[in-house]
């Protein structure tokens, strides 16, 4: 086991370099001239000279002139003692900048998996045991509708029912401007403008997980222990739960890590929706006002969240299904 | 067998292979076995839930790509004075109360008012000029209502009593009268309500005018103030007829209306204005059009007989001529020049505004053609969201289907290469794949739009979306074909191709790929799902196709504020409702195709 987790990192780590040659080389393709770009406002300020001169140490600083090879590693090397850059747009270090976004959308995603759980598991359990009758069927048509509606348009229906027409939630916001109280009473204020994004998330996901789980969870009520377990005269709630969801669990965990991932992406709509401080919302900013830094920095995180997953479901596999770990 | 009996068996086999009845046999002859496809297609149409869904995309596919070529979009248009119109075809209908006893009549925006012949005033069309203003809002006690005049989002009657009423948008005081002023200059002949402005021209030859001047240019010197026997608004400027048949420019700026032609000076029996050019009529019945002509305003078409009053919409002009019948030129977006086969002879008046056109004859029956409304509303630059969501379906089912194409193609050749050959060949893709998925889809596709996509043209920037579309998403594709042909590989039909000496490509692409293409068809069908969301996402964010160019997604970019979700629902709901549906019908027929070749997933 040991040897397989130490073959899958370093294989990951391998991947990340990968990527990153990719991303650096995009970043690269960038057209316009980043040392003018940075000192572009003082063009006129000073005189022709003075200008060419800190132009050529800006360049110099920037190592413009190096070549690519040699610009990567610097990038790289300050990338991972935690220098991302210089943000233009917020006129700070990209590392803090990313700092607050960060925690808010861990803080979202976390949340609403859970959420998406707590109704996902027993709603694809019923399902499953109940197959075929009139309540899966419905749950059926409504999961395909679930993961066939783009999170957005879920989110334009929420706000207009529950903010707008209802007016239970506010449209958008982090919290109420110029909120003052303790923080146990801003956290529930922050708690209270983060309701509508969470159920939208949750109610995005519902759908893909809960096809998964009554699928699994079949598949383990087809096997030939369940006969024997009710033959045996178990009571149905035993059989269910303890021989047949217990067998379910290993593909639904897998799945989950692999799915944990996805909805990352799906938050960057909803923070984008919502006006939520998070990373998509940061991205989003960073890209649209051409602050490639701070881009690159978020993309980072996008794939390091990505990579991360991708391990915990190789492990996951290698711990469910020991045939994994014999054949890589 | 006679020639009569082989006619009927040859129809009767064609009737069966075109419809697949079944001749009756005998138990011993019947066939028992079925071809595979053949089970698939039994299979799937036994699923009615599937068919269904095929139904209602075969509907959606013929209205999107059949349905664009007769529905053209001009990207450049946008009309203010038709933004955020709700859905519904009622701006020509006309109160039956007034249909048969007309008097007066005028077209606003999109609302028009009407008097009869008893004086009352009525409103039609889509009156909610915001969430509090309504020009059914009519003021009460107005008494005989002789003359009515509609404009952008006001209103003004007179009544026998020569008493002038203003209602509608007040916010620059269009609406504010000046009473005394009308009094002291005896009985109103015309009033006109424009855009923020509100014109009224008294007995005397003396035009007052109240609102927003400084937009409209209106400056009337005293030397001509006093003389004028009729007036016409543009939707920026006021122009004069003297009592003298003389055009005059009634403001003080140069503008292209300023200057009045040479042959307008003498002899005008008539004027009229659309939304940005002016026109005079002639003795002999000549028009004479100048302005900002952008839509052949200019272009009088041949008359029979001699036009003798004038009046004009938006962009169109509708004459009277002296037989009593009508002619209209200009533009024809909405089929104002479509005149009614009723409005022939007896004409005596004719009104128009905007795109509405209304005639009245003898007998006082009002006749009615032009705009009636749109099906599905407008947005908020005034463009039709039908046409929208006609030409941005076809645009995100051709990005959604490129991309699908190009995503199969490399996964086929892709999975097919690792499957079959192995080691280190299927160790370097299978790599190549995993990075691929590895990247976070999103952020990755965003990021290449806007790096690459800043130095791109329109069309170009199309087709980067479907490439980046097509290129990040065929890892999955890849791995379950790959599977496929590493179980088929160990078969015994390879093996007897391979001894035979086929050419390994041939094995791999025509041998052992038939053998997994129904696996490709429902991954294909549920990543043409994919795309097209992942699409609608892209452009939703702006980091697709970008605006003024429709698609389903871009169309809900500006949805994303609780004055639009709320006020204005037709926005977001059609191209929302029209996503979602194509979404889940593909889904379903995927589902369902699933179902059909693999029937051991039914069980599940």
């Amino acid at each position: 086991m040991l040897k397989y987790i130490g073959k899958r990192l370093f294989y990951i780590v391998c991947v990340f370099f990968i990527i990153s040659i990719i991303f650096f080389f995009l970043y690269n393709a960038i057209p316009g001239d980043r040392a003018m770009m940075q000192i572009a406002h003082l063009q006129g300020k000073v005189s022709e000279e003075q200008f060419q001169r800190m132009y050529q140490d800006v360049r110099n600083q920037l190592g413009l002139d190096d070549p690519a090879i040699v610009q990567y590693g610097k990038w790289m090397g300050g990338i991972l003692t935690g220098d991302f850059g210089f943000s233009t747009f917020y006129k700070q270090d990209v590392i803090d900048v990313v700092v607050d976004p960060m925690k808010n959308t861990i803080f979202i995603n976390v949340f609403s998996v859970i959420l998406a759980l707590a109704v996902t598991i027993p709603l694809g359990i019923f399902c499953a045991v109940k197959k075929n009758s009139a309540f899966d069927k419905g749950v059926q048509v409504a999961t395909i509708v679930g993961y066939s509606v783009p999170v957005f348009i879920i989110g334009l229906v929420c706000i207009f029912v529950f903010a707008v027409k209802l007016g239970w939630f506010p449209v958008s916001g982090m919290g109420t401007p110029n909120f003052q109280g303790t923080p146990w009473e801003a956290f529930w204020d922050k708690l209270y403008y983060l309701c509508l994004p969470l159920i939208v998330m949750t109610l995005g996901s519902l759908g893909g997980m809960t096809r998964y789980v009554r699928a699994a969870m079949i598949d383990a009520l087809g096997q030939d222990y369940i006969r024997t377990a009710r033959a045996k005269g178990l009571r149905e709630k035993v059989v269910i739960f303890s021989h047949a969801w217990r067998n379910a669990l290993l593909p639904v965990v897998t799945l989950i890590i692999g799915w944990f991932l996805s909805i990352f992406s799906g938050s960057l709509m909803i923070e984008n929706m919502f006006g939520l401080n998070g990373m998509g919302k940061l991205y989003i900013t960073a890209l649209m006002n051409q602050d490639y830094d701070l881009a690159m920095a978020v993309q980072l995180f996008y794939v390091v969240i990505s990579l991360v997953g991708n391990l915990l479901v190789d492990l996951s596999y290698g711990i469910v299904d020991p045939r994994v770990r014999i054949t890589e | 067998m006679s020639e009569k009996q082989k006619n009927n068996a040859r129809k009767n086999s064609l009737f069966q292979r075109l419809f697949g009845g079944k001749q009756g046999k005998s138990i011993f002859e019947e066939e028992q076995v079925q071809s595979p496809s053949k089970t698939v297609l039994k299979n799937f149409i036994s699923n009615k839930l599937s068919v269904g869904a095929v139904l209602i995309l075969v509907v959606m596919f013929a209205a999107v790509f059949i349905g664009s070529s007769f529905v053209t979009l001009d990207l450049s248009y946008a009309e203010s004075s038709q933004q955020n119109v709700a859905p519904g075809l009622s701006l020509l209908s006309v109160p039956n109360a007034l249909k048969e006893n007309g008097a007066s009549l005028s077209a606003g925006s999109t609302f028009s008012v009407g008097a009869d012949k008893d004086g009352n005033v009525y409103v039609w069309g889509h009156p909610d000029i915001s969430k509090t203003i309504s020009m059914e809002q009519i003021p009460e006690d107005m008494g005989k209502v002789t003359m009515v005049s509609a404009g952008y989002d006001h209103a003004i009657a007179v009544n026998e009593n020569n008493e002038v009423f203003c209602w509608g948008n007040d916010r620059l005081k269009q609406c504010a009268v000046p009473t005394q002023d009308i009094a002291s200059h005896g009985n109103v002949v015309q009033v006109l309500a424009g855009y923020q402005i509100s014109v009224a021209l008294m007995e005397d030859g003396y035009v007052l005018y109240w609102g927003n001047a400084a937009l409209n240019d209106v400056m009337i010197s005293s030397e001509v103030q006093g003389t004028i026997a009729k007036v016409a608004l543009t939707s920026d400027a006021l122009i004069g007829l003297t009592f003298d048949g003389e055009v005059v420019y009634l403001g003080g700026q140069k503008t292209a209306y300023s200057t009045v032609p040479e042959s307008l000076k003498s002899g005008v029996v008539d004027i009229a204005a659309t939304g940005s050019t002016c026109a005079g009529l002639l003795e002999n019945g000549e028009v004479v059009v100048w302005g900002n002509i952008t839509k052949s305003e200019g272009t009088v078409p041949a008359v029979d007989g001699k036009i003798v009053s004038l009046v004009g919409g938006r962009y169109h002009y509708v004459g009277l001529t002296d037989k009593g019948s009508v002619v209209a030129w200009g533009d024809n977006t909405f089929g104002q020049l479509k005149l009614p086969s009723s409005v022939g002879e007896g004409i005596t008046q004719v009104f128009s505004g905007f795109y509405q056109n209304y005639a009245l004859d003898e007998d006082g029956n009002v006749h009615s053609w032009g705009l009636k409304g749109y099906v599905f509303g407008t947005d908020g630059l005034g463009r039709d969201i039908l046409t929208r969501l006609v030409h941005g379906g076809k645009m995100t089912m051709t990005i959604g289907a490129i991309a699908v194409v190009i995503s199969t193609v490399i996964g086929i050749i892709v999975g097919c290469m690792a499957g079959y050959f192995g080691g280190k060949v299927d160790m370097f893709l299978m790599r190549v794949a995993e990075i691929i998925s590895a990247m976070p889809f999103l952020p990755f596709a965003m990021i290449l739009s806007s790096i690459i996509g800043n130095s791109l043209s329109e069309t170009q920037r199309i087709f980067l979306i479907m490439v980046i579309l097509g290129v990040l998403s065929w890892s999955g594709l890849a791995r379950l074909v790959r599977a496929q042909v590493l179980s088929q590989r160990e078969q015994e039909f390879v093996t007897a191709a391979k001894a035979m000496g086929v050419k390994q490509s041939a094995i791999v692409f025509k041998h052992i790929l038939p053998n997994v293409i129904s696996t490709i068809i429902v991954n294909a069908t549920l990543s043409f799902a994919t795309c097209l969301l992942t699409e609608s996402s892209l452009s939703y964010l702006g980091f697709g196709v970008s605006l003024p160019r429709p698609t389903w997604g871009n169309m809900l970019t500006g949805s994303n504020n609780s004055i639009v979700i709320q006020n204005y629902w037709w926005q977001w709901v059609f191209p929302a409702l029209a996503l979602s549906i194509c979404v889940i019908c593909i889904n379903t027929v995927g589902d369902g195709l699933r179902d059909a070749i693999d029937p051991k997933s039914n069980e599940r």
